[in-house]
């Protein structure tokens, strides 16, 4: 334990992390996550962190060391795209029982690992330690030497047990597993002077494959992906790479700034989610490969190739900016993505109200600032209760954040776009800003949220029989009668002599529908007959003026 | 030889072995005289042009797979759904088997159901000898409560007088005097099967009503509190009709439900064969007249009932096969406003719930286009649902909707902005459909079981909702309407379009996007 203690206060000190840099002495000791609050709700645990930065790893078999809970729950849930291997969809545990736990589950881990080898061969296995094993004292790490040794197989231990912290710290030390055990274990076939690491990208909906031909067009080579669609011989032989590019910044910065002291990989953060920020990613890659000898020419060519995307995607969101202008917009995500999502949404005519800066470091509160203005509305970390109250009280048009908040924006009745990794769409790129800009132009003119606002529609109308009294003192101007006799006298009075359709019906209809036209009310009511046009006209006219606004905003 | 005793194959298997391929081939080869397969596949390409779909629509005598069914099948569907009562189809027997096993094969359910077989002799002398035997006959085998009699071709076409011919039966004491032998007429060459459950259910209604053909005083009206209700010709009758029931009782309202069939296409298997089940008491459908108001749930499968009901003094009420919230709310508020019940706090929940649903999932319907094919109040149900959902019916298509259905369909696309690149089809048959898939693609096709040949051709997706359904089992049990039943119908359309999803992206060697989260 005093080994992975030692790691996490190695983890937690972390230079590169301008967060951190900030801190006294005494803060920077008890590390930059806060401790989970009992009997709040909270995010996932380091285990959790470690696996899913991982697991993108195709040919890679993730092994779980512990009881069922942690893989069962788990397994396979990261929409990662692989273009070959797919060994790292399967889940693989060790499934400890109560004899493992009184007797130790080390050769259980040993044996789990031989009948890999055995059955899949894969380029290595990654072994996730979780807190039963941990508690018990399985030294993974041994098991793992041992194993390794004995199959000639790279055995890598993650040692990220679930108690030690939060999912950010899981994906550190999952990072650290990289650099400790993989990291420069290996030379690739060749190198480039256009090679380069992409650290912190998953290619989640295969969203990497869409700025991929844009580096393969002006020759530069992703040498490594850490960890989207990246294989274990790439990480391995990662350190060859002249630069590298940090996607997200939480996860893997310990990962970026390593290389860049060991191996002299010079590292700057970007991203690929919206048009800015992809052309600013483009130029920043070209700008570090020239700086270390490739040829000078790759800046001018990845000039063309930004001049001619920008234009493309201009285009295509042209389209939807008068539809989407003025709409707002709260975006409730962690890290990168929230400047930078920030700057795709600005691009597509959003007005953003707010946005969560729960996991973001004071850089990339600069980065909000600098992009909404001085007096942007960061929230900190926002409960479930208050995203509703601000949704409820439609200071927003739309919430973009992870599946967690779905449910909140839904009981809202908001419109809501998945922009987390359980998402289905691919967002990265300039293809993909046109994807979230279309999303979002489909989740906002839905017509489901306006079913999703309206009451039962006779909550307004008749109760106990009769209209309600409110509703009609409103809308008639009749209050005086009695509920009952009115209703009477609603009933009675035929506006459609044809198909005997009488005035009751026909104004319950309007005010359900919130209709405006003849036509709509023969629609909804079959008072089709010929003479009643007028009529019905007279009905329309005098209940206009009195329909609730959200009905009459229902029915434009 | 290739068939083995120790391990028989059935043919969905065997025929695919290579053998009878081979076999296949050949006889293709040496006695086929097969045209050039570059010829077939240029014409076969030719067939899903814009060329061929103008000429394909200029069709005018031609119907070519059609979406619809004769008079006397609705009028079959109709009798059964009252107590112990025999359908008694007059005329050609080769009919009838036709009605019999349509409603088996959808409803997996014996359906009982007698002919006057008439033949050739009788074409020509007229059928009344046998109407005479046949009444006597069924009379005496089957011990039936009632005979509802209807008609097919054969009979009309010769001109054969139901009320005289029955009159006369009885006289000659094929069955007892006062015995109901309700009537009506239900010629295939006019309308199709939901005009023959309409005048198949006037006719007993009127038998009741008015004085049961002249042998009995006709019934004074004594308004009462309760409501009948009835479901037209419908596929999902078993669970629709338990879904009302259930719906009626949670709102305390008193009902009679007309031609209430749930039972005898869902008898349980316990021992007893039960020819009849279940069904509106005879009683209970004489005393239906004192009712305060008749719902039907398809306007175009009850025209005539409901305007002959209105004439008795009834307010009648007709909605389009009810599927999915708005529907259900103007459902459910008819209901409260003519029984003067609240709507209860159960009922409330289960909307919310459906709004619920739709809500977590809408997301993939939004902006799909579909295109359905079907019975004309079953095509409006469903469009007015997939409209709330943000689909695009592009295509709805119905083989025996009028110029009626087609005015109101437009109107209802009208309201919507996602209905404005939409069009009804009235009058059209199943190869339209075929150059409307090919010539303006959608995302899905909603339509029977005919609709498999339309999914294969054109490489678009079947969501099999309607009637008949004969290739999947069961789906009549869960009811389509109310709250709940649009819950169905939205987890039908959500299956199709994760089960497409997963089909597209299951592609042997590559490894992404086939997800377990959707």
């Amino acid at each position: 334990m005093s080994s992975l203690s030692a790691r996490i206060l190695d983890v937690f000190n972390e230079p590169g992390c301008a967060k951190n840099a900030d801190k006294s002495e005494a803060d920077r000791k008890k590390g930059c996550t806060k401790q989970p609050k009992p009997g709040s709700a909270a995010g996932g645990c380091a285990f959790d962190g470690a696996k899913i930065a991982l697991q993108p790893f195709t040919d890679v078999a993730h092994l779980v060391h512990g009881p069922i809970a942690c893989e069962g729950n788990s397994w396979d849930n990261r929409g990662a795209a692989s273009s070959g291997a797919s060994i790292w969809r399967t889940g693989f545990t060790t499934d400890m029982n109560e004899t493992d736990i009184v007797f130790g589950g080390e050769k259980r881990l040993y044996k789990a690992i031989r009948e890999i080898l055995a059955k899949y061969d894969p380029a290595a296995i990654f072994v996730y330690q979780t807190c039963i094993p941990a508690m018990i004292g399985d030294d993974i790490n041994a098991v793992c030497k041992a194993a390794s040794r004995k199959f000639g197989k790279p055995v890598i231990p993650v040692n990220s047990p679930g108690f030690v912290g939060s999912k950010n710290l899981g994906n550190k030390l999952a990072g650290q597993a990289l650099l400790d055990h993989v990291i420069g274990t290996e030379e690739p076939d060749y190198t480039t002077p256009c090679d380069i690491n992409l650290i912190g990208e998953y290619n989640l909906s295969g969203e990497l494959w869409q700025v991929k031909p844009l580096l393969d067009e002006l020759g530069i080579r992703i040498l490594s992906c850490i960890s989207g669609d990246g294989k274990y011989r790439e990480v391995a032989s990662s350190h060859r790479a002249r630069a590298a590019m940090l996607v997200c910044s939480k996860s893997m910065i310990n990962v970026a700034r390593k290389m860049q002291e060991r191996y002299a990989i010079p590292f700057f953060e970007g991203s690929f989610y919206g048009i800015q920020d992809s052309s600013d990613a483009l130029r920043n890659i070209a700008r570090v490969l020239v700086a270390r000898g490739a040829p000078e020419d790759l800046i001018g060519r990845t000039e063309v190739v930004i001049a001619r995307e920008e234009a493309r995607a201009w285009a295509k969101i042209g389209s939807y900016r008068p539809r989407l202008a003025g709409k707002r917009a709260l975006l409730i995500t962690g890290g990168v993505k929230s400047w930078s999502v920030l700057a795709a949404l600005q691009e597509a005519g959003l007005e953003l109200v707010g946005t969560s800066v729960k996991k973001s470091t004071k850089e990339d509160k600069e980065r909000i600032k600098q992009r909404m203005g001085q007096d942007a509305h960061m929230i900190d970390d926002m409960a479930p209760r208050d995203i509703y109250k601000m949704l409820k009280g439609a200071k927003a048009d739309i919430m973009l954040s992870g599946g967690k908040s779905q449910f909140v924006a839904l009981k809202a009745a908001m419109p809501w776009l998945d922009i987390n990794q359980e998402r289905s769409h691919a967002y990265m790129g300039y293809l993909g800003i046109v994807n979230l800009v279309a999303e979002i132009d489909k989740a906002l003119f839905n017509p489901m949220w306006e079913q999703l606002r309206r009451p039962a529609p006779w909550d307004g109308i008749a109760k106990h029989g009769h209209p309600n009294p409110m509703v009609l003192a409103q809308t008639d101007g009749q209050a005086a009668e009695p509920p009952a006799l009115l209703e009477v006298s609603r009933r009675a009075k035929r506006v459609c002599l044809c198909n005997t359709v009488d005035r009751g019906t026909i104004e319950d209809a309007i005010r359900l529908h919130g209709l405006t036209s003849v036509d709509s009310v023969r629609l909804h009511t079959n008072a089709f007959g010929g003479c009643c046009r007028s009529r019905i006209q007279d009905i329309l006219r005098a209940m206009s003026g009195s329909q609730p606004p959200a009905m009459q905003q229902a029915a434009e | 030889m290739t068939q083995n005793a120790e391990h028989v194959l059935d043919h969905v298997e065997l025929f695919r072995g290579p053998e009878y391929q081979q076999m296949l081939a050949n006889k293709k080869k040496m006695f086929e005289n097969a045209q050039d397969p570059a010829e077939v596949e240029r014409i076969r390409e030719w067939s899903k042009t814009p060329e061929y779909r103008e000429k394909n629509f200029a069709r005018e005598a031609l119907t070519i797979n059609p979406a619809k069914a004769c008079q006397p099948l609705g009028a079959v569907f109709a009798s059964v759904g009252f107590e112990g009562t025999l359908p008694f189809v007059h005329g050609s027997q080769g009919c009838v088997a036709y009605y019999r096993s349509h409603l088996s094969r959808h409803f997996k359910e014996p359906s009982s159901c007698v002919s006057s077989s008439m033949t050739e002799d009788a074409a020509v002398f007229g059928g009344l000898n046998n109407m005479t035997d046949g009444l006597a006959n069924s009379y005496n085998m089957y011990k039936p409560k009632m005979i509802a009699v209807s008609t097919t071709c054969m009979a009309e076409v010769i001109g054969d007088d139901l009320n005289a011919f029955i009159k006369t039966s009885k006289e000659k004491g094929s069955v007892p005097q006062h015995f109901d032998v309700p009537f009506a007429h239900t010629p295939a060459f006019v309308g199709s099967h939901i005009t023959g459950y309409d005048n198949a259910l006037k006719g007993i209604l009127e038998h009741f009503w008015d004085g049961k053909a002249g042998t009995a005083p006709k019934l004074e009206r004594a308004p009462n509190e309760k409501i009948n209700f009835i479901g037209g010709f419908d596929g999902y009758t078993v669970g629709n009709t338990r879904e009302i029931k259930r719906i009626f009782d949670l709102m305390d309202v008193q009902y009679t439900i007309l031609a209430d069939n749930s039972d005898v296409f869902d008898t349980p298997t316990d021992g007893e064969f039960r020819m009849y089940d279940g069904g509106t008491t005879l009683e209970d459908a004489a005393n239906a007249v004192h009712a305060k108001a008749t719902i039907s749930a398809q306007q175009w499968c009850t025209e005539k009932t409901l305007a002959f009901i209105a004439g008795h003094g009834q307010e009648v009420l007709a909605f389009n096969h009810p599927v999915g919230v708005s529907a259900t709310d103007e459902l459910l508020m008819a209901l409260s406003r003519i029984s003067g019940k609240e709507i209860p706090e159960a009922l409330a929940r289960e909307r919310g719930r459906l709004v619920d649903a739709m809500a977590d999932s809408s997301a993939h319907i939004h902006g799909k286009k579909f295109a359905i094919y079907g019975d004309p109040d079953l095509c409006y149900g469903l469009t007015a649902f997939l409209l709330e959902l943000g689909a695009e019916p592009v295509h709805v298509l119905s083989t025996n909707g009028n110029k009626a259905w087609h005015d109101k369909m437009q109107a209802l696309f009208a309201s919507s902005p996602f209905g404005q690149n939409c069009h009804a089809y009235p009058g059209r048959d199943l190869w339209h459909m075929r150059s409307l898939l090919f010539t303006e693609p959608v995302d899905f096709l909603i339509g029977n079981t005919h609709g498999k040949y339309l999914e294969r051709d054109t490489g678009t997706p079947l969501i099999r909702i309607g009637f008949p359904i004969f290739d999947r089992h069961h789906h009549h049990r869960s009811p389509v309407w109310g709250y709940q039943g649009g819950m169905n119908v939205l987890v039908k359309i959500l299956d199709k379009i994760f089960d497409e999803i997963d089909r597209k992206t299951s592609v042997a060697g590559t490894d992404y996007s086939f997800d377990i989260i959707r």
